[in-house]
């Protein structure tokens, strides 16, 4: 921990501010000491719990990729006392606490030499969009990219810009969908993500798939995954629960003897479906 | 590991010399037939073969609610101020049973080990334990989870004989306090030695209520989606007595706070996982929202997960919910109904 006590947090400058859509910011941070700045070095997966004295602390994904060093970034949706907190009165320069890396983060090494496919739901696309910065920075390692995101509109699509340049572009292959277009436009299909799983072939032999979603997307795209051939213990998802210490002590996010914080928050499918409630049902 | 010998008549003299070691925690009787764990100012307050005192001994490790940091509003982290005790006073708890001393080894397990707490490691490390023989009740099930006798964990355990006690010295600490007051022991006899064997054996005899454990995480496993917790849901009002009164419940919510004059806290304060909004996260969903599932979750992570991860339970057999739930669930027999036998 970067502070040598676990629930002190280390101070963290706010580089910029970006809106990507009207609830949803994306914070760019600097840790304020030098050398800590340079030495935080995370998995994609992970998260941080970031606080301000007062007003409380919560646990945030990171969107950003440990191969991209000195910075992070944060996205933040509106939700709570923290949120709105962080949306009304910190802008760049201000500082915020930073507790972390946290948890685990997604067995990238496993990856190596195959097939990514990521699937998000949402704002399930936070750590994802880490995990896919961090395959693209280290191209040559793996085999086909592919991001599957659905949202509700094309007005909720996070990173668009950035998604839809690589999907020109780039060295992966991006397909969104939204469940109503609300007369958008918008280039992608109109669905669910499950029904844009049925669009692209994989080889399940070769494919590990990442998942990160809301609740009720889990249930059936798990299903699906399953049935296009992928190994349950080669699907991976980043589960949310109520995290409060983001240690393993104060009991909040525990399934079973399982910690959501330390011992996830990315677990297989196959872990998931042992640990009873992990996955909503 | 040393065995001696304190004549019964000694022993308010030796808790007098303990008393200059550090503060002295012992059961004090502070309404009829209810028992509190408090610093003892006269030696015969304590009374450390009382079988529960309503709050155990957590609360002296893990206090029910403190700033874990200090600052001013909106500071990046402000910064732990320290628990304010004497950093050269021990504390010491007097009366702790075997119960307690498992219970204190479970607490070690979850907070000195993968992210030591550093609130817990500097309170636990100035703790002293005297254990205190004692004699089961109707509620007392430690025998059923090999917890009725503790070999280690303590600094030193006092067994009541007939006129004497038998003093058993476990840590250097231990052994300190007891040279100090070498004048008050004397070595064990053959006797003293057939009267512990004895008592040994007839308080396990003693013994009036059994947990069978038998298969008892797979059983639980089968009976994940059993109507039996909904029962059991209509009779819990999830008042959460039986974390507080637990001894290795150790659960807590983290929140900030803002004093009048401006100084902000961090606060930690003890929770339980039968409380409504323990799971809750922003955005509104409730991963337990049905009161069922909030107290199979107790249930499960007591005799089910934590034994797939440590190997034992974290029940310690205290009797402490059983005696403390307004509602009268009886954790013996919720398991006799999970596996059918009520």
């Amino acid at each position: 921990m970067a502070t040598g006590h676990p629930y002190l947090p280390a101070s963290a400058r706010v580089l910029r501010v970006n809106e990507l859509i009207p609830d949803t910011k994306l914070f760019e941070l600097r840790f304020q000491d030098p050398a800590l700045a340079e030495a935080f070095i995370f998995r994609p997966g992970q998260f941080v719990e970031l606080s301000v004295l007062g007003v409380g602390e919560a646990p945030f994904s990171l969107p950003s990729s440990p191969t991209r060093r000195g910075t992070f970034e944060l996205c933040i949706r509106r939700a709570g006392v923290l949120t709105s907190f962080l949306f009304d009165h910190i802008s760049q320069g201000d500082a915020v606490g930073i507790r972390g890396p946290l948890g685990n983060g997604f067995p990238i090494d496993l990856f190596e030499g195959r097939d990514v496919l990521l699937v998000a739901g949402g704002l399930g696309m936070v750590p994802l969009r880490g995990l896919l910065q961090y395959l693209l920075d280290r191209r040559d390692h793996f085999r086909r990219i592919e991001l599957v995101y659905g949202t509700r509109s094309p007005d909720r699509i996070l990173f668009r810009d950035e998604l839809e340049h690589l999907a020109e572009h780039g060295d992966a292959a991006i397909h969104l969908a939204v469940e109503d277009t609300c007369g958008l436009p918008f280039k992608g299909r109109r669905g669910v993500v499950t029904e844009l799983l049925d669009d692209i072939t994989i080889d399940p032999g070769s494919t590990f798939a990442v998942a990160c979603g809301p609740p009720v997307f889990y249930k059936f795209l798990l299903t699906k995954l399953v049935d296009l051939g992928l190994g349950k213990d080669r699907i991976y998802l980043s589960l949310e629960r109520r995290m409060e210490c983001g240690i393993g002590k104060c009991g909040h996010c525990a399934v079973g003897y399982t910690f959501t914080c330390l011992h996830g928050p990315v677990f297989s499918y196959w872990d998931a479906i042992n640990l009873p409630e992990l996955i909503y049902e | 590991m040393q065995t001696l010998r304190l004549d019964a008549a000694r022993l308010p003299d030796f808790i007098a010399r303990l008393m200059a070691w550090g503060a002295v925690w012992a059961p004090v009787e502070t309404a009829a037939g209810t028992f509190t764990l408090q610093i003892i100012e006269d030696v015969f307050e304590a009374r450390p073969d009382v079988l529960r005192t309503v709050v155990p001994f957590k609360k002296l490790l893990l206090p029910p609610s403190f700033a874990m940091l200090k600052g001013g509003f909106g500071d990046v982290a402000g910064v732990d101020p320290g628990s304010g005790d004497d950093d050269h006073e021990l504390c010491i708890f007097y009366g702790a049973h075997a119960c307690d001393v498992h219970a204190l080894k479970i607490l070690d397990l979850l907070y000195l080990s993968n992210h030591v707490d550093p609130y817990y490691a500097a309170k636990r490390d100035k703790l002293v334990v005297v254990a205190f023989g004692c004699w089961p009740d109707e509620k007392c099930f430690c025998d059923s989870l090999g917890t009725s006798t503790a070999d280690d964990g303590f600094d030193i355990a006092l067994t009541p004989l007939d006129g004497r006690l038998l003093a058993t010295v476990a840590t250097s600490r231990g052994d300190d306090i007891v040279r100090a007051s070498a004048d008050l022991f004397a070595a064990a006899t053959p006797d003293d030695i057939l009267a512990y064997l004895t008592r040994l054996s007839e308080r396990r005899a003693a013994f009036q209520l059994q947990l069978d454990v038998t298969d008892l995480p797979y059983v639980l496993e089968l009976k994940k989606h059993d109507p039996v917790w909904d029962e059991l849901a209509r009779k819990c009002v999830c008042c959460g007595s039986c974390s507080i009164v637990c001894p290795t419940c150790s659960c807590f919510n983290v929140a900030d706070w803002i004093e009048e004059d401006g100084t902000a806290s961090r606060m930690r304060t003890w929770d339980s996982c039968l409380y409504r909004d323990y799971a809750l996260v922003a955005g509104g969903h409730n991963f337990r929202a049905d009161r069922g599932d909030r107290v199979r979750n107790r249930y499960y992570h007591k005799q089910e997960a934590f034994v797939r991860e440590f190997g034992m339970p974290s029940c310690v057999g205290c009797g402490r919910c059983i005696e403390n739930c307004p509602t009268g669930i009886h954790v013996v027999e919720v398991f006799q109904h999970v596996r059918g036998e009520l």
